[in-house]
């Protein structure tokens, strides 16, 4: 259909004709301010960022070591024994080459999402988080890497708390 | 042990703000009216000469035939009041000392809402003709805030 559409009508704007005062506009700003309750699990797990420990839960039955920690088992239902604190290194289980960032900004540099599998945890088991000191292209699935912590003073307890982990480089 | 007690260091909320901005552009239409609102303190309306009927503020087509409009009217910066309120309440839910009277203000076959001032509420009437006190032009940005209020002739 508008592939038929050599011409569109209307006005293209950009946002030189904004700062320019070319054009007039009102601007709004919506309140957007949420809370989201952490419950027991995560609560535990960003208080434990802030100390620069990465937290998971043990299931004795099951024998699973989860993060971030749950209060109830996946597999048995039966509420999680224990907190585990984990190792901050584990091994890249898939990631991402983003060159478009959240606010759809174009980048060079791009950002690198990856799943983590924390050691400690059960195979198969981590958390999202970026990847950074990394040439992108180097990036491997089964890559042994590590949390950098931001300095403890600055930390707040949130997963922002860890800024990136990096490749752990082979002796 | 079982993980049911919440530990009293953590925190019991997540909390954020999403960043929800817009920005609305008047159209085709609205940008001429206030343009002329914001650099020549004129109210405009567009005529629809099938219709005989005056639109204010300026519309591109008319509602009632549904053509397009080209015939652009100044309305004069005095309206009637056709209806108005009172408003005790603030935005946030904190009453007021004094009301603010917020009046449909009647030009040509349309009109605007807005503010009425330096008044004695109990002498507001319903068809008095009232006045567009306008900002400094400095001060106009190319809102319908660039009109302050309406004030008795």
């Amino acid at each position: 259909m508008t592939a038929k559409i050599k011409e569109f009508p209307g006005i293209s704007l950009n946002e030189q004709d904004f700062t320019d005062g070319k054009i007039l506009f009102n601007f709004d700003k919506l309140n957007g301010l949420y809370a989201w309750d952490t419950g027991i699990g995560i609560g535990s797990y960003l208080a434990s960022l802030k100390n620069g420990v990465i937290l998971g839960s043990h299931c004795r039955t099951c024998r699973k070591v989860v993060v971030p920690p749950r209060t109830i088992c996946e597999w048995c239902f039966r509420p999680m024994d224990e907190f585990v604190p984990l190792k901050d290194t584990g091994v890249v289980n898939t990631f991402s080459l983003c060159y478009v960032t959240w606010d759809v900004q174009r980048i060079k540099d791009p950002e690198i999402p990856a799943v983590i599998n924390i050691d400690g945890a059960s195979p198969m088991h981590g958390i999202m988080h970026m990847l950074g000191e990394v040439d992108p292209q180097g990036v491997k699935i089964g890559m042994r890497v590590q949390a950098v912590w931001k300095p403890a003073n600055e930390r707040q307890g949130s997963i922002n708390d860890i800024l990136y982990f990096k490749p752990i480089k082979e002796k | 042990m079982t993980l049911l007690k919440r530990n009293p260091n953590a925190p019991v909320t997540w909390q954020g703000e999403l960043p929800v901005r817009n920005r609305y552009t008047y159209g085709l239409a609205g940008e001429k009216f206030f343009r002329t609102l914001k650099d020549e303190g004129r109210i405009l309306g567009t005529h629809c000469p099938h219709c005989d009927v005056t639109y204010v503020p300026a519309t591109i087509f008319c509602e009632r035939c549904l053509a397009k409009l080209d015939e652009w009217v100044d309305v004069g910066t005095s309206g009637e009041v056709n209806t108005y309120t009172f408003l005790h309440v603030n935005l946030d839910g904190s009453s007021r000392e004094k009301p603010e009277i917020i009046a449909f203000v009647r030009f040509a076959d349309g009109g605007l809402i807005h503010r009425v001032g330096e008044i004695n509420p109990d002498q507001l009437e319903i068809g008095m003709i009232v006045q567009a006190v306008f900002k400094p032009t400095v001060e106009r940005i190319g809102s319908i805030l660039d009109i302050d209020y309406f004030k008795p002739v």
